[in-house]
């Protein structure tokens, strides 16, 4: 166990400097921000330029720069934003809760929803409820996220005023983001937990399970839904990470105060340290959610455990 | 089973719940929507207007310059220019404190211009703004002299905003500028109470103001990006004003149809043109820039396309600008007369060229395709090229990388046609990639040394008219700002500049 976690920190390290290093390299190439900083104020010469640039640290080399921002985040210190030189590791731990949050609020919908719909379609396979559960999770999947986000404020925040149409205050502003990432979610979940459900239905324990005369209960949410939770812890945990990435649209319909708000205006605002942190954040997490995964296998599989 | 039907329940709940809370807009409180948070409230950190558009209520300048865009004073109570214009001495209002009780007085003056021109305004973009300033000097405890290099005649209005708001020694010596960045003091009529950057700022009224005491109790600044989320906020009560620049022309009829918001518009310094690259293609040639000119009907793309919320202008500015001759009109819309200017140049039909645009500008992106289509009236073939904003403004434009022709969108907060006229046309600025004029460039730099304003003026006018004879640019028109308003909000007065001082506002419940 241990061989295996020097393993997997040594290659989180491996892949948090590959990634940094391309986004560092890639968002430079996109113009020079003391242009942006000075732009608006009045005249502006080449002088003023290079004082701006050197205040910012960019009269240096890019290696200089780049080893300057790993040297940093050895000891946690991500930088100071170009926007008014607020400490990137401040903007981070204010966005990172929001982000967190929205992520697990939109993953729980979607697996309280997605498990026993997709049971039910797999025991009536064929039959009509499996047919509504499909067709309805078809039409899920082909909604565009920030259509449904609009359509849902136009709907419960303009027309019935019942919701907040953005921000992050309290339960009720959860509600529409989280269900706008949840239903996506729900559709592709259940499809995947009535694929794996009908697979594990099949095996020849379940059979034994029903001869032995076990309540259908009992044979379906203890002894086949633990058999299917491997696939379906990998996939949720995968998917987590890929929800971390993919909320930016939908935390910018919602204004969301959360890690996708920050690093969109940081690319239009060529803030480089801010989106380097961002980045930076989000692989270590992915990374480290990969890792809880294969320790989660463990916990619900003896034979993992074995080995 | 049954448990979920439990968690099912209380989630109900809970939404019923939050939603009895979630009362709107609380009394004597006004929420406003911002597009931008400039992430500093340090007056030499930033040029953004929105920065302007919260600040003005914090700080306050030597002058101040309100929506009717008059001079009066601010902290000075007077000032008089001695020594040819390369001195002014102002007389320092007396009694005025700083939000922290810290007494506002010469030093606090001289504090704030040494440190903008210091090493610390250095490292910022106001600086440049300020450079005719020599150095300032304490008379004694209530009047100071600024030392000019040379004159400047818009200094005085520079004096009412941005890098020259007077900040409070002390206080800097003691938290330093970290901290002043996030809790920013000035003698404003509005304390910062909270900043959490990226999401609001909430100001409370500051009763000691030496102006009188705001009538609201206070101010909460939400930082909303996306148009349709402050106008979602706007129309569901929870923001009471949403502030330019956020309203899209297309959302004006949203607002306007609703029962209890509306739009208020006021013209704003900025102002659109299509400029032509002047050194190749067929744009070099004189006659054909004012063939495409006469070939575009500019009034009818106001009308149809801003909703009429703009104004046709003659030269590059607006009619509020100093240097806008009311009497100069633009080159008429005449297809007949272009299609002959264009023979005399031996433009063959068919010719193509090429306009760069903002691309996420959907508004512009429409008054280019209507430009294209009248060109295409007079037989140019106009393509329609879009470039990332920051791209277009920072790799194309100044590196004279653009098509024969592209969009440049311009406002200055000084209304001063200076500020556009001598970076647009002056040999060598960034702005202008492609003119050289002797003519222009000695008009440019004799302007900026002249005091007297009455003559400033008439040569800022005759610089107006000479861009207009060598049709340096296709000018379009100068927009309206455009403000979503609830009706709650009493005596609201729409600012040009955006920067709005609250201190008459009051809502109504």
């Amino acid at each position: 166990m241990a061989k295996f976690l020097l393993y997997r920190i040594l290659q989180a390290i491996f892949v948090v400097i590959v990634v940094t290093l391309i986004v560092s390299f890639a968002i430079r190439l996109t113009g020079d921000p003391a242009v942006m900083l000075a732009q608006g104020a009045g005249s502006i010469t080449e002088a003023d330029l290079a004082r701006i640039r050197e205040a910012l640290g960019l009269n240096q080399s890019f290696l200089a720069q780049y080893i300057g921002f790993l040297r940093g985040l050895v000891v946690g210190d991500f930088g100071r934003s170009f926007m008014g030189g607020t400490p990137v590791s401040d903007l981070i731990g204010r966005a990172l809760p929001a982000t967190l949050a929205l992520a697990f609020a939109s993953l729980f919908v979607s697996i309280v929803v997605s498990i026993p719909l997709g049971i039910k379609a797999a025991v009536s396979r064929g039959r009509w409820p499996d047919q509504m559960i499909r067709i309805f999770s078809l039409i899920g999947l082909s909604f565009p996220n920030f259509w449904l986000a609009i359509m849902l404020v136009l709907l419960l925040s303009i027309t019935f005023n019942l919701l907040p149409p953005s921000g992050m205050e309290g339960f009720s502003s959860f509600i529409m983001p989280a269900a706008t990432m949840g239903i996506i979610l729900t559709a592709t979940n259940v499809r995947l937990v009535r694929t794996t459900m009908l697979d594990t239905l099949r095996s020849q324990y379940i059979m034994v399970a029903r001869a032995k005369g076990l309540s259908n209960n009992v044979v379906l949410y203890k002894h086949a839904l633990r058999n299917c939770s491997i696939p379906l812890i990998t996939y949720f945990g995968l998917q987590f990470g890929g929800l971390l990435g993919g909320i930016v649209v939908v935390e910018r319909v919602f204004n969301w105060p959360g890690l996708g708000t920050l690093a969109f205006e940081a690319v239009s605002a060529r803030d480089y340290p801010v989106l380097q942190g961002v980045i930076t954040v989000l692989s270590l997490m992915i990374i480290s959610i990969n890792l809880l995964v294969d320790i989660a296998y463990g916990l619900v599989d003896p034979r993992v455990r074995k080995e | 089973m049954q448990r979920t039907k439990r968690i099912l329940n209380s989630a109900i709940a809970g939404v019923a719940l939050s939603v009895a809370l979630s009362a709107s807009a609380q009394a004597g409180t006004l929420t406003i929507a911002s597009p931008q948070d400039p992430g500093t409230w340090d007056p030499i950190d930033t040029f953004l207007v929105n920065w302007a558009s919260v600040a003005t209520n914090i700080f306050d300048g030597l002058t101040y310059r309100g929506p009717d865009l008059e001079l009066v004073p601010g902290l000075a109570t007077e000032w008089e220019e001695l020594d040819d214009g390369t001195r002014i001495r102002f007389t320092l209002r007396e009694g005025v404190t700083f939000h922290n009780d810290e007494a506002f007085n010469a030093e606090a003056v001289k504090f704030t211009f040494d440190r903008l021109l210091g090493d610390e305004g250095a490292q910022g973009p106001q600086r440049s703004n300020y450079t005719a300033i020599e150095s300032v000097e304490v008379i004694d405890d209530y009047t100071v002299d600024f030392h000019l290099n040379e004159p400047d005649p818009v200094l005085l209005t520079k004096l009412a905003g941005y890098g020259a708001m007077i900040v409070p020694p002390e206080y800097l010596a003691e938290h330093g500028d970290d901290h002043f960045n996030t809790h920013p003091v000035g003698t404003g009529p509005f304390k910062v109470v909270e900043y959490n950057p990226r999401e609001d700022v909430q100001l409370e009224a500051f009763a000691e103001h030496w102006g009188g005491a705001p009538k609201l109790d206070g101010v909460t600044y939400r930082f909303i990006s996306e148009p349709s989320t402050a106008v979602a906020e706007l129309q569901s009560g929870r923001v009471d004003i949403v502030i330019p620049p956020t309203i899209p022309i297309g959302m004006i009829d949203t607002i306007n149809n609703h029962d209890e918001a509306s739009i208020v518009s006021v013209p704003s310094p900025t102002v659109e043109a299509i400029r032509f690259n002047t050194q190749s293609g067929i744009t070099a040639d004189e006659r054909v820039r004012k063939a495409m000119i006469m070939a575009v009907d500019r009034q009818a793309i106001i009308d149809s396309i801003l909703a009429g919320e703009g104004e046709m202008i003659a030269s590059f500015q607006g009619a509020q600008s100093f240097g806008n001759d009311p009497e100069m009109e633009p080159l008429p819309f005449d297809p007949q007369q272009a299609r002959q200017l264009l023979d005399e140049a031996g433009v063959e039909p068919g010719a193509t060229v090429q306009i760069d645009v903002r691309g996420n500008d959907a508004t512009f992106g429409e008054v280019a395709q209507v430009v294209a289509s009248y060109l295409q009236g007079v037989g140019i073939t106009a393509s329609i090229q879009p470039y990332e904003t920051n791209v277009l403004l920072n790799d194309i434009i100044p590196a004279g990388r653009t098509g024969e022709m592209f969009q440049q969108k311009w406002g200055g907060w000084t209304f001063d046609f200076d500020n556009t006229a001598y970076l647009m046309y002056h040999t060598g600025e960034r702005w202008n990639p492609y003119d050289s004029d002797a003519e222009l460039d000695e008009m440019l730099e004799a302007q900026r040394s002249i005091t007297d304003q009455d003559e400033r003026e008439e040569l800022l006018q005759a610089i107006a008219r000479y861009t207009q004879d060598r049709a340096l640019e296709m000018p379009l028109y100068s927009i309206n700002a455009l403000y979503g308003v609830r009706d709650r909000v009493q005596s609201f007065e729409p600012a040009p500049d955006n920067r709005m001082r609250l201190t008459d506002v009051d809502v109504a419940d």
